[in-house]
This record gives structure tokens, sequence and C-alpha cells, in this order.
């Protein structure tokens, strides 16, 4: 002890067996782990089309990082759900379903895997708020997250989450691209009216890294927990001799719809064919229209608006002047389809709650049933007369 | 309180010299072997004791075995579970191939368009036997077929080219198309496939109906 | 009297040292109004929403690295070299030096902090300071440390005691431990969720192989001093030492039970950390056996009082804290503000608590002038006060936070947090309260070290004058 030299090798060496241990020895364990898809073959071999999970975060939500990183947001919110396991009455291993998965943070326990394609990993180590390792799978759209982001107490009035207004230009009055606040009452008297706010690119890198936050895939080390509920109804589970801890992320089916009608819209919209639309040849892969000839369907209000209007539109097509986002086109627009008019409702619905859902519109979604009624409305109209925005908007008058 | 003095300096060891002489003094003479020699280190001892005993217990149990993943009885799956999997992983990956490769004429629902494309929900030609739409899908189709009663093909627009893609995911797309939509025909594997891709490889063209028909009697009924 | 010899060190010690206290209360006092900020925003989500330089995240990562590195390590440069200083009957040499690292080491936090409130943070526990300041804080920190070893080098008697063993042990794990983090988070950093273990592993590492031996040492230092006798039970003290040595650094991995690593991280955490009981009774026995065959004089001397009620704090809050890792209670209150419990009891309830006591006593040596005994008693019913509500509110806050969690049909902010809403309350008045002990402190330290406060600058200069001369 009285010898400097000996006693700091002595209080070093002691320092030194817990270094190689755990990050020496954590780092020969497991500091090439690369992603991986799920193993199912009986020889271990991966098939070769297989995907293969995590996948690279898209290039905004990595900058989206940074700025969550920045601002602090790990000192409130972990990035990790739990795995504990436990052992059943014979010995075998199970997971326990824990509140993480219980609260839908996750369909699984994160696994280290799941983080090595991520240049900040932020576990955290607080949960002021909730667990954001899944952010991204609870299907929350842009508008809301800016909401969120902008002002918590407009959403979830007992949040205690800081408002980050500096994200965003503020204004009184619904711009390009702006999104309105609800108002509440909660919280003084400027919040009591709405407000309009456009995101900057910083909210927009951080909304893109949150919806880029989730696990929804399995791995080959940790398969999916299966709910709760499928424990009380046991008949159901019986399928096709899955395991029942063991479930493919089936999405509920109003949201299975919605998406596949919005990538069927989409391919409708883009298609110049038989089966397609041909939209985007005027109206552009960006919605926005082109100046003086194609009016937008991005933030346009007959997009957005009544849907018989819209339905009508695309049955029948649409001629002479007409104002769309405070500017008048004069143009014609002919029934879409190849052949023109040939879409069927279920591909109309899905074109038009394609567009009603992009580039920033957000409106509800059609129905095929919703098309075939107002195509039986206007069953006697002639296929080559086109409507007039005049026809369209005096709504009263039955189309005839 | 106020008859305290803070005089540190007035204690006996207070100097700093002589703390260090005397607690260097008591570090050297180990403790003298008295009763409380006994005493003290021996409950030390024995209650180290039972602390090591009970933290190896504790390590061995949940360290699990220092292994990387978590146990591996968590993941493991029987032959059947397996099988069951793999049969839902080959259908989610055909799904995805019909959706970008198949959808816009059959439709997602694969009922097809009336007038322009035959359905698949519940036609023969993709539930009979696994040769013939594997075959429609490597060459393609032409001409007057008939479907749940209908005709179809009637216009050279309309005709099946061949779908240029490998036989992986020709086994994983008619797996689907067979599994999906209420149909209920058996798996195609991926040699399947490839058997049928050798025994049509002198076909150059587009099959016609009367060629299948032919080639498979028994798979398509109705006239 | 005193022999000249210990007025001699104690007046080569004098410009330095005190440096480094006024230094370390500013940055107690700008903690302290962090802290409140923080609490504040928890309290009330728009508290000076607007302001970006002041998110939530940002203050709280500064409050911490304030109060550690700080406020820590500069009053741990004042205790060792003073300590140190006695105990090897020698003088303080290389003053400038010193002072000029002193200098650096206050200018690098000062700029990490500016970093972290302007959006340069880094993710790895307590070193969230931009990396540009890592190399100016390792280099300060280095020539202080190695000038303290040069006065424990050229010590009048061979023989060392447990006080010199702690705060050497403290010395020379800070900077290993900031190379090891350097080199593991920067330099050549892996990948996943690696950089994460070694920066838990480095940021509770730092309290308890940093912060924990330094208040250890000082209090094996002061309690046998004031109370002048010898430690009781001290053969355990070598054996309470290495039990540190050899436990500490791996208990700390506790926190990760559950989390996306192997799952024999945190397992050997967690048996290490209940092995911790062991040294920590031996630090107990060694302080309180001594302390308690003198009670009367432990209350009566400020001090000590505050050096005991750091150990008693230390005991008690070390054995909860032994109590929280077990797998079972861990699964509760992993992710809730336990872990400000833990942060708080140690970084306030012992290491500050103890830090004061040595201050008070440190200062009137070397500065010739006594602290009002008024002020020292209002600042320790104050801390005491505070620091309990704090720990209290914290500790049931967190519990409740802890279990509510775990009821998935609770809804999270309408039911779990708003429930812990009143402990966050109570925070943020024990942070008020304790921002005002800890000015009254500064006021105290400040007094003795700048006795006339308009000339100040002119006399500390002219004395640093006639000093260096």
């Amino acid at each position: 002890m009285n010898n400097i030299f000996k006693f700091s090798f002595g209080i070093l060496t002691t320092l030194a067996f817990a270094w190689l241990a755990f990050v020496v020895g954590a780092n020969l364990q497991y500091g090439d782990l690369s992603p991986e898809a799920e193993n199912l073959e009986d020889d271990d071999s991966r098939e070769p089309d297989a995907e293969l999970f995590p996948k690279d975060m898209p290039g905004l939500a990595k900058q989206g990082a940074e700025e969550y990183l920045a601002l602090g947001c790990v000192s409130c919110h972990t990035q990790q759900v739990r795995l504990f396991t436990t052992k059943d009455s014979e010995g075998k291993s199970i997971v326990e379903g824990g509140m993480d998965v219980e609260r839908g943070w996750g369909k699984r326990a994160s696994m280290a895997r799941d983080y090595v394609l991520q240049d900040h990993v932020m576990l955290g180590n607080t949960r002021i708020g909730p667990d954001l390792a899944n952010f991204g799978m609870t299907e929350k759209d842009n508008d809301w997250l800016h909401r969120h982001l902008f002002e918590p107490q407009s959403l979830v009035p007992d949040s205690i989450c800081p408002p980050s207004p500096f994200l965003y230009e503020v204004s009184d009055d619904p711009r390009d691209g702006s999104i309105a606040i609800p108002s509440h009452e909660d919280h003084g008297d400027e919040r009591q009216k709405s407000r309009y706010v456009v995101p900057s690119i910083r909210a927009n890198r951080i909304v893109a890294y949150l919806k880029a936050l989730k696990q929804d895939y399995e791995l080959p080390e940790l398969p999916f927990v299966q709910a709760k509920e499928e424990k009380s109804d046991t008949n159901a589970t019986e399928t096709k001799g899955i395991p029942d801890w063991i479930r493919y992320p089936v999405p509920s089916s109003a949201l299975e719809d919605l998406s596949s009608q919005m990538s069927a819209g989409k391919e409708v919209y883009t298609k110049i064919g038989p089966g397609g639309g041909g939209c985007v040849t005027c109206h552009q892969p960006t919605g926005l229209g082109l100046p003086i000839a194609f009016p937008p369907l991005a933030g346009s209000d007959w997009v957005k608006g009544d849907k018989e209007r819209l339905i009508k539109i695309s049955l029948f097509g649409l001629t002479g002047e007409i104002e769309v986002n405070g500017v008048k086109f004069n143009g014609a627009m002919p029934a879409p389809g190849i052949p023109l008019g040939s879409l069927t409702d279920q591909q109309i619905a899905d074109v038009l709650t394609f567009v009603r859902n992009s580039w920033g519109n957000s409106a509800s979604a059609v129905s095929p049933s919703e098309v075939s009624e107002v195509r039986a409305s206007i069953k006697d109209r002639a296929p080559t007369q086109m409507w007039t925005a005049a026809e369209l908007t005096s709504h009263s008058k039955p189309a005839q | 309180m106020t008859e305290e003095k803070e005089t540190p300096e007035e204690s006996p060891v207070a100097s700093d010299e002589e703390m260090v002489k005397v607690h260097a003094e008591l570090h050297r003479e180990k403790p003298p072997p008295t009763m409380g020699f006994l005493h003290a280190p021996l409950v030390f001892v024995f209650l180290f004791g039972c602390l090591v005993f009970f933290c190896s217990i504790q390590l061995a149990n949940s360290t699990n075995k220092f292994q990387l993943h978590p146990p591996e009885d968590l993941v493991k799956l029987s032959p059947e579970e397996k099988a069951a999997l793999k049969l839902e992983r080959k259908a989610e990956s055909g799904k995805k191939i019909f959706a970008i490769r198949c959808a816009s004429c059959h439709q997602l629902n694969g009922q097809g368009l009336p007038n322009m494309f035959p359905p698949l929900a519940g036609s023969e030609w993709a539930t009979s036997d696994p040769g013939l739409i594997t075959k429609i899908i490597l060459n393609g189709l032409k001409g007057k077929i008939e479907v749940k009663g209908e005709t179809w093909g009637l216009v050279p627009a309309q005709n099946m080219i061949p779908v240029p893609i490998s036989d992986r995911e020709i086994a994983n797309v008619t797996t689907y198309v067979r599994q999906a939509w209420g149909n209920s025909a058996s798996e195609i594997t991926e040699q399947q496939v490839s058997d049928f891709r050798a025994e049509s490889s002198g076909q150059t063209e587009q099959w016609t109906g009367e060629q299948l028909r032919a080639l498979y009697p028994s798979g398509i009924s109705d006239k | 009297m005193k022999d000249t010899a210990e007025q001699v060190i104690d007046r080569s010690a004098k410009t330095v040292v005190s440096f480094f206290v006024a230094s370390a209360g500013l940055w107690l006092l700008a903690a302290a109004l962090l802290a409140y900020v923080a609490a504040a925003k928890l309290t009330d989500p728009f508290f000076l929403s607007s302001c970006e330089f002041l998110t939530y995240g940002k203050v709280k990562v500064a409050q911490a690295n304030a109060f550690v590195y700080g406020w820590g390590g500069n009053s741990i440069f004042a205790a060792t070299l003073w300590i140190l200083a006695r105990l090897s009957q020698v003088e303080v040499r290389g003053r400038v030096m010193l002072l000029f690292s002193g200098v650096l080491w206050n200018l690098a936090i000062s700029f990490g902090l500016l970093g972290i409130l302007d959006g340069h943070m880094n993710a790895h526990e307590m070193l969230e300071m931009p990396t540009v300041v890592w190399p100016v804080l390792f280099i300060s920190y280095a020539i202080i440390a190695f000038l303290a070893l040069v006065i424990h080098r050229s010590r009048k008697h061979n023989d060392t005691i447990a006080p010199q063993w702690f705060i050497l042990a403290s010395l020379i794990w800070f900077p290993a431990l900031f190379l090891i983090a350097w080199n593991g988070l920067e330099i050549n950093p892996a990948r996943g969720t690696l950089p994460s273990v070694l920066s838990l592993w480095f940021g509770q590492s730092l309290i308890w192989l940093w912060l924990t031996p330094m208040a250890l040492g000082a209090a094996y230092y002061i309690i046998p001093t004031i109370l002048g006798r010898a430690i009781d039970k001290y053969y355990l003290a070598i054996f309470g030492f290495w039990c540190i040595a050899a436990l500490a650094p791996w208990s700390v991995v506790h926190h990760l039970e559950g989390g996306p690593v192997p799952m024999w991280i945190p397992a050997i955490g967690t048996v290490m950390s209940i092995a911790m009981i062991f040294p920590i009774a031996v630090a107990s026995t060694n302080f309180h056996a001594t302390a308690f065959k003198d009670i009367d004089k432990v209350w009566n001397n400020l001090p000590l009082r505050f050096v005991i009620f750091g150990t008693i704090s230390y005991t008690l809050s070390s054995y909860i804290g032994v109590i929280f890792s077990l797998p079972d209670v861990a699964k509760l209150t992993q992710f809730s503000i336990i872990n400000e419990f833990h942060f708080n009891q140690r970084v306030y309830g012992f290491f500050s608590m103890i830090i004061f006591g040595v201050v008070y006593h440190m200062l009137p040596h070397i500065t010739g002038k006594e602290i009002s005994k008024g002020a020292k008693s209002f600042h320790f019913w104050t801390s005491a006060f505070g620091v309990l509500i704090l720990l209290l509110a914290y500790l049931i806050g967190g519990l409740t936070h802890g279990v509510l969690a775990q009821q998935p049909s609770l809804d999270w902010s309408s039911s779990v947090i708003s429930s812990v809403q009143p402990y966050f309350k109570i925070t943020k008045y024990a942070f008020i309260i304790l921002g005002f002990s800890q000015l009254v402190f500064v006021i105290n330290v400040w007094k003795v070290i700048f006795p006339n406060p308009f000339a100040c600058c002119l006399a500390s200069s002219s004395e640093r004058k006639g000093k260096t001369a």
C-alpha cells in the first residue's frame, strides 16, 4: 500500500478486469452482429431472397436522430423493450410478456441486433415519457406528430412533454403546407384560438426519425410475443399449427385495407396503360399539377372536400374553368382510365383514397361501395359528357 | 451549542503527523489475538462466506450461460411449427410479388376485371394442377379461354405475357394465389417450378388454351 | 499552538485551494439554478418552453455535468490537494501550474455546458459534453493529478493510511475511466448497444470510483482529526477499500436489466451490487463506531456533523440501492425516477455533505478566518432538510412511478405520470430550499476567501503575487 506504483497497479488491475469483461469481452462477443433474416431452414442456411433485419434508416431519419439527441429527448424517453424470461413448470424458458409489450410498446423485446445500424443508440434510462423503440409502428401520421412536437398538450391534455415551438413557424392563418393546431383551453389564452404551423426542416427530420423507429420484424433469437388477450379464447389460436406464443404481425383489418388501398391507389395513379388511371401524366408525381395547364391535387379542396363531387369527376371527367387553391385553370380532363372511363369502383376508390391522403392531404378513405352508389345515381348520364365546375358546385341540383 | 468550541487542534491525535503514525501503527500490528479478534472477524468471515455463496448461486442462475442471445428454448420450434411458419412466410412473399407483378390486371382481390382480365379467385386454372398455373406464368397465355363459365381473351391486348421471375418467386406467388381469396390448393415448391420450366423449355410462344387443355385434361373441366 | 509546519502547508495551499473552493461554489450555484429549471419544467411544460437552449433534456444533462464536473471536480481538487499535503507533511508545489490547470478545467466545463445547451450533446452518460472539450478536461486533470501525486511521493513518512488510499484511488481511477470511455466511444467506437453499455458503465463508475472514494477518504480523514481518536476497527478499512476496488466497477451495470444486451452483463452487475453490502458495512462500521463514541462532539462540531450526515446517508442509501438492484425490484423501478434518487443521494446526500464538512474544516485553517457558526448551522439545517425532502420525494415518487407504469391498463400521461406529478412539485420546492442553502454556503465561503468584497480582485491578485514570489 505504501508504494504508489504497486498501489496504482493494484487498483488499475481491479478496474481492468471489469473493463475486460464489459468492454473487450462484450465487443468480442457481439461487436460484429449484423442484420439477419429469420431462420427457418433446417440446416441453418439463409434463404437466398430473405429480407435482412434490421434495415437501415432513411437519410432524413438519421439526421432526425441527431436532432433528437441534441434536444435531449433521451432524458425522458427510453428506446428499449425489456426482456424478462421465466421458467414454466417443465423447466422450459418462456418470455414473460411484461408490461412493455402489453402496453403496446412493441411486439417483442428489443435485442442487441436491432441497434447495429444506428449511429446514435439512445437506450435511455428513465421513462417520464413512453418508450419510443417502436414508435414508428403506432401509425401516427405526420400531422399528428408535428402537432405533438409543436405542442403535445393540444393532443394529449395531461402531457408534461415540453412543447417545441422553436421548430415551427406559427401563424394565425392557414398557409401552404401549414398544419392546424387544435385549440385547447387548459394552458393560457393564446392557445384558445386555432393556430397554423409550418414545420421547419428540423421538425421534418425528427418526425422522419420517429417514424423510422420500429422493430417490426422477428429475429432468429427472439420471436414476437403473443398478445395477451389471446390467452382467454384458446380456440382462436389454433391457426395452421403455429404455436400460440408466436404471431405474425397482422395489422388490424382497417389499417390493412387503408394501406392496401393506398398502394393500389398509387399504382392506379401512376400506371399509364390498361388497369391504370394515368393521372400522373397531368397531375404529376408530386400531385402539384403543372402551372396554368393542370391544377394541383395537393391541398386542393376539390380533392380533400366532398367525396361525391370527387367521385363524379373520376367517373366522367371535368371540363371548363375551375378555381383550385386560388388559381384559375381552364382545360379538360377526360374520365380517367385506359381505355377512358374503364376504372372499376375499387380502382376509383383506391386512387381517390390515395390522392386524398398524399402530399400532405389527409382526408377520409373512399370505399368502393360509395363509388358504386354515385355511379348508380348518375347511370343515365352519357359516358362522354364531362362535368363542369359550375354543375358540380351547385350542390342541391341533382346531377342529370 | 454555545459552549461548543471548534478547536480540533486541541485533540490528542489532531496533528496529521500523529494521525498517520497512529493509524499506520494500527495497520501494521494485526489486531491482537483476543476475544475481540475472534468475534468480529469471524462473524465477518462467516457473513462474507454466505454472501459469496449466495452470489455464486445467483450468478450461475441468471447469466444465461454467458450466451449472447436469450435462452434457446425460447425460439426452438418443432418441425411442424417450422413448416407452418415457412408456409406463412412464403405466402407473405408471394403476396408482395403478386401486388407488384399481377395485381394490375388480376387485381389485389384476385377478381380480375370484368370483360378484360379473368379472375383467379375460385378459378380452376389457378387451383387445379400445379403445372398449369406455373406454365402460364412461365410462358404466358394467349387466345380465348374459359374461366368460371365466361369467355376471356377476346382481343390480343388482353393476352398474358410471360412473367420474368425466378423459380423461387414463382413458387411463392403461385402458392399465395392457390391459397388466397378462399382458394385452397396445394403448395408449390421451388423444385416443382424448376421441373416445369425444364418440361416447357420447348415452348417458345405463349400457350393457348387448347394446348394447356391437352396437357392437363383433368385440370380444366368445363368447356 | 499549531506547529509551524502545518501553518506553512496551509499557507502554501491557500491560493490554490481557495481558487478551487470558490469556483466549486459557483458551479454549485449554477447547478442549483439548472436543477430548479429542470424541476420547474416537469411541473409546467410551458415554463421557458419557447427557449430552445433550455429544453428539459438539455437542462437536465447540463445540471448533472455542472454538478459532477464543476462542483465535484473543483471540490475534489481542493480537498485532495489539502488533505494529501497535510498527511504528507509537505507544501503544495507547482501552484502556478495548478491554478492554470484549474482555469483550464473550468473553461472546458463552461464551454462543454454551453455546447450542450447549444445542441452539441453526445449520447454518452456523463460524457455529454462535446468531444472537443474532452482533451482539455483530460490534460488539465492530468496536470493536477500529477502534482497531487508529487505531493504524495515526497511525503515525510513512508506509511500511508486509509484517507490516502481512497483519495489516491479516486485520483487515479478517474483518468483511467476517462481514457477507457474515450477510446471506446470516440476513438474506436463499437456498433449497436456496446457504446451504451460502456457509457452506462462510465457514468455510474464515475460516481462510484471518483466521487465516492474521494468522499470516503475525506470522511476517514475528518472524523479522527476532529474527534481526536483513532478509527475504530481500523484493520477493516483496508478490506473495505479493496472490496470497493474489486466490486464497484462490476456492480454498476445492473441498470441494464432486461435491456438489449447479453443477459450476463446485468446479471453480473446485480450480483456484484449485492456483494457491495460488504464494503458498505465496513465503511459504516469504521465511521459510526468511531463517531458514536463521542456523539456530543459530533453534534456540536459542524464540519463533523456534515460529514456524519454524509456517512449515514451513504450507508442507508447504499443499502437501499442494493435492494433496488435485486432483479424483481429492478423490474418495477428500473426506468422510474428512482434513478434520480440514486443520483441525488450519492451526489447531494453523501458526496456534497461530506465536502461541505471538509470545506468548513479546511477554510479556517488555510485562511485563518472563522466562518460564522450561525451561518454554518443554517446551511446544515436547510441542506439536511432539503436533501431529505428531495430524496423522499424521489423515493416515494419513484416507487409510485414504477408500480403504476407496470399496469398496462393505465393511460400513460393521464394516470401514470399525473400520479407522479405531486412528487415533481415537491422536488421543485426541495431544489429551491437546496439552492437557497447552497447560496448561504457560497456566501460563507466567499466571505472567508475574499474578506473584502469590494477589493477582492485586487486583494487576491496581490496575495497571489506575494505567495508565488
